[in-house]
């Protein structure tokens, strides 16, 4: 579902971000993306939803290529930033409408899982108020019923349980599950490490912008916890 | 508290024009985009300077040198004023800024003192480059004592000042009256047009200075000129006489009532502005929405709803756009009622009503195009642009199409008016009609062209893109030269048929937004 091959990121001023980064997300994997801060995640997540440019690589989403056909990509991707600066200006439900225009969702089609989605997130009630009047995590529960609506076949996120109350990233983890489950996949940030050992199928681990671990999380970790690992290879790859 | 004020000011100049960042960035273009800026900058210095420089020493070799100061120091004062009313109240009681600084331990007058300020300086500035090179013109073809230089020094430090009140005392009676109602922004929008109109309609009143005036003998045009500006602003008078005539009372009285009148502004200012702020931040939520039935739209259609709400929700964004399509109205207007010698006075150019009226219309509205700063105020909600399925063209026809809707009901509310006051044949009826049409749609496009290349997508403030962006400036420039060159041909071309120009000035138009939209497929 996603694909990315040695994929080199330079910002103007030199600073390599990513350097030569190469993996792959299959349908129904939920993968998880772990590093410190400053490692090229964010930078990477951009350069797949399409932010970003980049000098080297290739990345392919549903096998098209993001520099040839971004619409196309973007269309069966949906993406959640760490933080969730979205319109003020428009009411909840303007902006999850707005969102199911451009992505084409019929309107009984949207009505139902809106009203779903909300009520589950408990945010149905205040879908008529302005965003401006929302809490951070009021605005992350929105941006995910939106990113939600158009059932996409690749879920983006960044940082995803950054503000959310307890209830809500439960809520969050059993979405993932079930999208994943009807055949999506999903790629995500996170520096909670225990969330990303119980939650992910496969993890890729990057320290100063190159992989240094990647793979299924039961190998990867084998007998020993996943911060145990991340330690390991961070450490070792600053040590070299 | 001065401390206090220091570091407020410092860190809001630190956000004004991007110096700080420009400072410490390492993107070279950045530095490239502020280098052509201030090239763009040093060369509008030079035309003001020259402009002023000239007129001076016009006046001077005419006898009425002793005009000089006081013509400068009410150029200054409604340059000020203007410049600084449609900004005071978005910066005095911004929001964003208002959450932060509140929390920290200052006083509500240092706030308010920094805020002032941030804004005095830039336009002290402006009046210093007005001042400035008239001083020196009279200086040294008069040369006048040393006083001269003293109080044109305290001229061009505080007469700023009272312009900036009165601005000011405008910018809070309108944010106060705003923040009791429930639409606030729509208020504002509202209140701040009304004031534009009504002082548009009273400066026509005051009339400009017509060409019998000027033909007449100098004793003459010197009594009407001080007439004129003692009517209009006496402190400008005061500080002319402390310049020429070296009057220390006329001085005094000038510094007196320019800080008097500020001190007095901040003291009741201080008492209501907490009170003002929470009020203008308060948003109303309900919590108790009911799901109605949701109508799909197309992507067109819900691009341009969801950009007339953001075009709406801002308030110095509209007032600062929108003024050119009222200013159209107000023209209209006045040559429903009024002749055209007495509009040329209010514009200052005889003649350019009736050789170029169809350039005027449309040129005005199109003087700072909405789409000049569409790009730059998203903002920080622009991932949603690039990571949603829209092309660039969709965005590019959304916004050029928000702009030409907006500008439409002004259009045609003003075509009406100067088809009736006209009654012109067909020929001259279809300029008329399509010239500002024309322009519209080029001014949209155009400004969305510039702000395309010169984004500014980094800012604390929405005064800061509307206002002081390259694009903006950029945007307005590139629009006065497509209209001061065709007038300029109008005015100075014996015998040139106005309709080829009109024509000519179609044609480009018209090519020059087709071209534009070129550079947008297979992008």
């Amino acid at each position: 579902m996603l694909e990315i091959k040695n994929l080199t990121k330079t910002y103007k001023g030199g600073k390599t971000a990513v350097d030569n980064l190469s993996l792959t997300v299959r349908a129904g994997d939920i993968y998880g993306f772990i590093g410190h801060n400053g490692a090229g995640k964010t930078t990477t997540i951009k350069a797949v939803v399409g932010i970003h440019e980049y000098e080297k690589g290739e990345i392919r989403v549903d096998g098209k290529d993001v520099r040839t056909q971004p619409l196309a990509c973007k269309k069966v991707c949906a993406y959640i930033p760490d933080n969730p600066d979205i319109y003020e200006y428009l009411t909840g439900i303007q902006y999850l409408n707005f969102i199911a225009d451009i992505y084409q969702v019929p309107g009984k089609v949207r009505e139902e899982r809106i009203r779903r989605e909300a009520e589950e997130f408990g945010i149905f009630p205040v879908l008529g108020d302005l965003v401006s009047t929302y809490s951070h995590g009021m605005r992350q529960k929105l941006v995910l019923i939106g990113a939600l609506l158009h059932e996409p076949k690749l879920l983006i996120l960044d940082e995803p349980f950054v503000g959310l109350d307890p209830e809500a990233a439960l809520i969050l983890k059993g979405k993932m599950h079930a999208l994943c489950e009807r055949g999506s996949a999903i790629f995500f940030s996170t520096h909670v490490l225990e969330v990303a050992e119980k939650l992910c199928n496969r993890i890729a681990v990057i320290s100063a912008g190159k992989l240094v671990a990647e793979g299924a999380t039961k190998e990867l970790t084998g007998d020993k916890s996943l911060e145990d690992v991340f330690m390991e290879v961070t450490h070792h790859d600053e040590a070299d | 508290m001065m401390r206090q004020i220091r570091l407020l000011t410092k860190i809001s100049l630190y956000g004004m024009f991007g110096l700080n960042e420009l400072r410490f960035t390492k993107d070279t273009r950045k530095r490239v985009k502020a280098g052509f800026m201030a090239v763009l900058w040093l060369l509008l210095i030079v035309m003001l300077a020259g402009y002023v420089g000239l007129m001076s020493f016009g006046l001077v070799s005419m006898g009425m040198g002793q005009f000089v100061p006081a013509i400068l120091g009410m150029a200054v004062s409604l340059l000020v004023f203007f410049f600084t009313v449609f900004k005071a109240g978005p910066v005095l009681f911004d929001r964003k800024v208002y959450e932060k600084q509140i929390a920290m331990p200052v006083t509500v007058r240092a706030v308010i003192v920094s805020r002032f300020l941030s804004m005095y300086i830039t336009d002290m500035l402006l009046g210093l480059l007005v001042l400035l090179p008239g001083m020196v013109v009279y200086g040294v073809m008069v040369r006048p004592g040393l006083f001269f230089w003293g109080a044109g020094l305290a001229a061009g430090i505080f007469l700023p000042l009272l312009p900036m009140t009165a601005a000011s005392v405008v910018g809070a009676l309108i944010a106060g009256i705003a923040s009791r109602w429930r639409h606030k922004n729509l208020a504002a929008i509202l209140l701040t047009l009304a004031f534009i109109c009504f002082i548009m309609v009273g400066s026509m009143g005051m009339g400009g200075m017509d060409e019998s005036q000027l033909n007449a003998v100098a004793e003459q045009v010197s009594a009407v000129l001080e007439a004129q500006i003692r009517n209009v602003y006496p402190p400008a008078v005061w500080v002319a006489d402390a310049m020429v005539f070296g009057d220390i009372g006329k001085l005094v009285l000038f510094l007196g009532v320019s800080l008097g009148s500020f001190l007095l502004f901040l003291e009741i200012l201080q008492h209501f502005y907490v009170n003002i702020c929470t009020l203008l931040s308060a948003r109303e939520a309900r919590g108790n929405y009911r799901m109605k039935a949701l109508q799909a739209k197309s992507l067109l259609g819900t691009m341009v709803e969801r950009e007339l709400r953001h075009y709406f929700s801002s308030t110095v964004y509209v007032v600062n756009t929108l003024a050119g399509e009222v200013l159209m109205v107000l023209m209209a207007v006045a040559i429903l009622v009024l002749d055209f010698q007495t509009i040329e006075q209010n514009i200052g150019i005889p003649g350019v009503v009736g050789k170029a009226l169809p350039i005027l219309l449309g040129c005005i509205p199109m003087m700072m195009p909405m789409t000049a700063c569409s790009i730059s105020l998203e903002g920080k909600q622009w991932w949603m642009m690039q990571t949603l399925p829209v092309t660039r063209r969709d965005m590019v026809r959304s916004k050029v199409a928000v702009n030409v809707l907006v500008a439409l009901p002004f259009y045609l509310v003003s075509e009406v008016l100067v088809l009736i006051a006209l009654r012109p044949g067909w020929a001259d009826a279809v300029c008329l009609l399509a010239v500002p049409a024309v322009y519209i749609v080029f001014g949209a496009r155009l400004g969305l062209a510039v702000n395309e290349l010169l984004p500014l997508m980094e800012w604390e403030s929405e005064v800061r893109v509307v206002k002081q962006s390259a694009s903006s400036m950029v945007s307005m420039l590139a629009i006065m030269v497509t209209a001061v060159v065709p007038i300029m041909i109008l005015m100075t071309v014996p015998g040139i048929s106005s309709y080829l120009v009109y024509g000519v000035l179609t044609a480009v138009l018209v090519l020059g937004t087709w071209g534009m939209n070129l550079g947008n497929k297979g992008r």
